[in-house]
């Protein structure tokens, strides 16, 4: 429906004012990751319904007034205090609380990244029907709906879909009740300072991983055939995955007191490396075509997700930047947010 | 039982919310049965209860196509039954049948609203048929459930028990009733903006233009007050009170109505005044008096038989009828005083050319066939043949003062021929039912006869001398045709019911109203209780007439003169209220204020204190609680925080121990003692 809507909109003159008010309204806010909602940050207007009860209290008073019913006067006007008070109740479901973002995770592009918002409420009273959702999404249940409990708070999460790569503040997020009659919209815009860094999209099926380059100087081509023997033990190094440690030698030496771990010596660690390389991550199979650098970053970040479930050891070289073969946790996130931050 | 019970509770959100919402819609129509036809009650009934049987199972809505069939049945018949789809009784015929019908589609958030606000409308529209303190309460009742389920429509989280929306509406409707108050009291009433239809005031308290049988019956059981007389001179005789209201002479066999509903002719009235005006005769002196009329929403003035000439009401246009009725161009929305001039010596009509409208003779086919048959035995009769149409009457009340006839206001329901059951059946009704028996007689004897309405009576007031008609002194009588011995035609009064009667307009005595079941249990068992509760009840239903229903522009300028305004206006009451508008926003204006402004003073007190640390140089992150500041304290200074940590550790003692060892007053003197660290 949005994507129906939006063309029309850029061409209408009042729709484009609109957006250009609210983008200006919006760079006014301050950036902070927990607001308290106040007189203020806290917005009121009349929703469809509201207008709609406004023109069911006129048909009634010029009901009560044609056929001089005071009842129907009384009736009326009752009607009319209730929906008073509901405009304030309504303003008072948002005023006053407390909204804590909670610093999101990185993200890989094209999935759904969530925040959490924690809720704060003071009062002695529980706030009913908060939604929460990011400002600009215009889907159908892009509402998070959740009750606050008096003196208590409640977690929402949002979910929202990182529209390019690297470090980037999380959207504008907004907070409506129309709680308890339905006649007013009360609503927040709330522009959260924390960033959420995202990854480049792996790419779906990538091709398989580069031959492993051979190191310098080495007699590769010799034995290349013998990849995947041992050829002895060495001493630990940091970066070697577990399943080189010799368990067995572990156990041996940890109980004679020593905590020196071994690990096997492969040709293959020796002599070949893997090297993730951006100039040759463009090539698609046989053909020489080159791709765009999204389209390198996507693969490289595959890549790595390969490699490292894989268990391997691998660099990554990146066009002014190089990251030494290691494998690990710690060495998949640096590469990956170098991936992000290209 | 149980095990419904259990799936009632055991109903999914969607299905719980309808049902409720069902049975609050069959609340605020259950009233209305009586006054709507009886397809349509059966119809509503049908849907509700089809509808509440599709959620008990959450079996699916029908489809659009029975929407439109059923709108347009009930298109068919509400035309069938009120030859017309606007109008108030078509109107309200058509709005509870749309209610319920859109229960069947509550398929979007937008249609739940739309029978929201119809519901609200249909809870208007009982109030065309009673204003009662009973209807009141019911429809209060019926407004706190549909804000309920209002409320409940927004809350979406889970399945909130009703309970709560109950309570948040409720509060609403607690809160908002100073406000309905306010607007109430100063609302200005207006008088109707536009002309309502004719049937708009049917069925209100007092005489209407109508008479079915059982109307006055009812008007019976009310004490108000319908006006207040005081009279120049003597009260006239006790036979004479009759306050002539509305004249009926077309009959259907169910109902009496006002002969200008039939011919629909106002102007052909007007036209006719003055010539018919002067076919009245008065003799003797007029009886003169102010009459003060409580406001009947009503345009004709009741004036004692029979005044000649225009009462005295300034700013209103009188005219006459030519049933000798007094109209004003307007309803009566007010209390109102007119002075008028009455002659209860009088005869109406003195030429035997005086020709006599065929109407007053007409009567429906195929109803009262014994009656009928009696009116032919009596012409049969040579005497009363010889006699003419005086003996006719003389032997019709001779036959009522006889004949075993009862004067009672428990009647029972009349059937089909009410003047055959009421000569030969039951014997026993009250006014209206001898009246109409009698002129229907009458009338089969080819006597010109018809029915006057009106007030028979009253009571002086012992204090001021005031001379008081209430309600309950709502009368029918006949009015005949007769050519006396010399051969002068004209109106004469006949009140039937004098004759079953003689007490009812000689000494003006009342039937009471024979008490219900619980009311003779309560006699038996406490008589005095049983008095103090009838007199409690009275005594509440006379303040609900007088401040609620009869409260009227007069009363809200009268409250402005008490309040210090010397000639108030309307216009004043609007300055007055947008006061109160501006005096009570502006209030609220200065309340968020101090709202903004209020804080925790313990929270208060910590801000203080890390405001005062940042100055010195240590920034601490919001949020520190005091124990952290403490330790951060005494990191960044050292030694010379020792007194800071230490009141830091009291303050934090003072919020979450069990047993605090200071109190919060004694913070904050320390806080201004404390020595800082540099």
């Amino acid at each position: 429906m949005s994507a129906r809507l939006n063309i029309p909109s850029l061409i209408n003159p009042f729709a484009f004012a609109r957006r250009r008010f609210r983008q200006w309204w919006q760079a006014r806010l301050p950036q902070t990751d927990t607001l308290t909602l106040t007189q203020r940050n806290v917005y009121i207007l009349p929703t469809g319904p509201g207008f709609m009860l406004a023109i069911t209290l006129m048909a009634l008073l010029v009901a009560s007034i044609n056929y001089q019913l005071n009842l129907g006067y009384l009736l009326t006007f009752l009607l009319a205090g209730s929906a008073v008070i509901g405009m304030h109740v309504c303003h008072g479901t948002l005023r006053g609380l407390s909204m804590r973002l909670i610093a999101p995770d990185p993200q890989f592009m094209g999935a759904s990244a969530t925040m959490d918002v924690n809720l704060v409420n003071d009062r002695r009273s529980t706030r009913y029907s908060i939604g929460l959702a990011v400002l600009d999404a215009t889907h159908e249940d892009r509402w998070t709906w959740t009750d606050v409990p008096a003196q208590g708070a409640a977690n929402v999460q949002v979910a929202f879909k990182p529209t390019h790569r690297g470090l980037q503040h999380v959207p504008p997020l907004t907070a409506e009740t129309r709680f308890p009659l339905g006649t007013f919209r009360v609503w927040t815009v709330w522009r959260p300072a924390a960033q959420v860094l995202v990854y480049p999209m792996p790419e779906h099926m990538p091709p398989p991983l580069p031959p492993g380059e051979a190191i310098a100087g080495g007699a590769a081509a010799l034995r290349s055939q013998n990849s995947g023997e041992f050829d002895g033990v060495r001493a630990y190094r940091r970066g070697d995955p577990l399943k080189l440690v010799v368990w067995k030698k572990a156990a041996k030496s940890l109980a004679s007191g020593s905590d020196d771990l071994v690990s096997r010596d492969t040709q293959q660690a020796q002599r070949w490396e893997l090297w993730l390389d951006f100039s040759h991550a463009g090539r698609h199979g046989n053909t020489s075509q080159v791709a765009d650098m999204e389209h390198r970053l996507s693969r490289l970040c595959a890549w790595v997700l390969q490699a490292d479930k894989l268990d391997l050891h691998y660099g990554l070289r990146l066009p002014g930047r190089e990251i030494s073969p290691a494998s690990g946790e710690a060495h998949r996130r640096r590469c990956l947010e170098a991936l992000a931050l290209c | 039982m149980a095990s419904w019970l259990q799936h009632l509770y055991a109903l999914p959100r969607d299905g719980r919310d309808t049902i409720f919402l069902l049975v609050v819609i069959g609340w605020v129509l259950v009233p209305q049965t009586a006054n709507l036809p009886l397809w349509c009650s059966a119809l509503s009934a049908a849907i509700l209860c089809w509808r509440g049987w599709l959620a008990w199972g959450s079996r699916p809505l029908p489809s659009r196509w029975w929407l439109f069939g059923l709108l347009g049945l009930t298109l068919a018949a509400t035309l069938f039954t009120h030859r017309s789809v606007l109008g108030r009784d078509a109107g309200v015929t058509l709005i509870v049948v749309l209610l319920t019908l859109k229960t069947l589609e509550l398929r979007a958030r937008r249609d739940a609203f739309v029978v929201f606000f119809l519901g609200f409308f249909t809870m208007l529209t009982n109030f065309f048929f009673s204003q009662s303190l009973l209807t009141a309460a019911a429809m209060l009742v019926g407004l706190l459930g549909l804000l309920t389920a209002l409320v409940n429509a927004h809350m979406p989280v889970g399945r909130p028990p009703l309970k709560v929306a109950a309570k948040t509406a409720a509060s609403m409707a607690l809160i908002g009733a100073p406000i309905m108050v306010v607007l109430f009291m100063l609302f200005p009433r207006l008088a109707p903006l536009w002309g309502i239809p004719s049937d708009a005031l049917a069925g209100r308290s007092g005489l209407s233009s109508t008479m079915q049988i059982g109307n006055i019956a009812t008007l019976a059981l009310d004490e108000s007050v319908a006006m207040r007389i005081k009279f120049e001179g003597p009260p006239p005789r006790a036979n004479d009170l009759y306050f002539r209201g509305p004249v009926l002479s077309y009959f259907d066999g169910r109902e009496w109505r006002h002969n200008s509903i039939r011919l629909g002719a106002r102007l052909g009235t007007r036209l006719l005044q003055g010539q018919k005006t002067m076919a009245v005769q008065v003799d003797g002196p007029p009886v003169r008096y102010e009459a003060t009329v409580e406001p009947s929403n009503r345009p004709w003035l009741m004036v004692l038989d029979m005044a000649a000439t225009a009462p005295e009401l300034p700013g209103h246009e009188l005219r006459i009828t030519n049933e000798m009725q007094w109209f004003s161009d307007r309803p009566l929305t007010d209390v109102t005083r007119y002075k008028a001039e009455s002659y209860p010596n009088f005869r109406y009509g003195p030429t035997a050319q005086l020709v006599v409208p065929p109407e007053y003779r007409e009567l429906p086919v195929g109803f009262d066939p014994r009656t009928q048959q009696l009116a032919q035995e009596m012409m049969r009769d040579p005497a009363l043949r010889a006699g003419g149409s005086s003996a006719m009457v003389d032997s019709a009340l001779r036959r009522l003062k006889t004949g075993g006839y009862r004067y009672t206001l428990e009647p029972g329901v009349y059937g089909e021929h009410t003047a055959d059951e009421f000569w030969f059946d039951r014997k026993e009704g009250f006014c209206e039912h001898i009246a109409s028996a009698f002129v229907i007689l009458m009338r089969n004897l080819n006597i010109p006869a018809r029915i006057v309405t009106g007030y028979q009576g009253g009571e002086r007031n012992s204090v001021d001398g005031l001379w008081t008609v209430r309600q309950s002194d709502a009368h029918a009588w006949a009015e005949v045709w007769m050519v006396d011995a010399q051969g002068v035609a004209g109106w004469n009064r006949v009140d039937p019911t004098g004759a079953v009667a003689p007490g009812r307009t000689g000494a003006f005595e009342r039937l009471r109203v024979a008490p219900g079941v619980v009311g003779t249990a309560m006699n038996a068992v406490n008589p005095e209780l049983a008095a103090s509760f009838r007199a409690a009840w009275e005594a509440v239903n006379n303040r609900w007439n007088q401040w609620v229903l009869n409260y009227t522009q007069s009363k809200q300028l009268d409250l402005l003169k008490n309040i210090g305004f010397d000639s108030p206006s309307w216009e004043d009451l609007a300055y007055v209220l947008l006061g109160i508008l501006v005096g009570v926003s502006s209030v609220g204006a200065l309340w968020t204020l101090w709202e903004r402004q209020r804080q925790d003073p313990w929270l208060r007190l910590l801000h203080r204190t890390c405001d005062r640390l940042r100055k010195a140089g240590l920034d601490l992150p919001a949020h520190t609680p005091p124990r952290l500041v403490a330790e951060a304290a005494q990191r960044h200074f050292g030694a010379t925080a020792t007194a800071l940590a230490d009141w830091l550790l009291l303050l934090e003692a003072q919020r979450y121990a069990r047993d605090p060892q200071a109190s919060l007053a004694t913070l904050q003197r320390q806080y201004r003692q404390l020595s800082w660290p540099q």
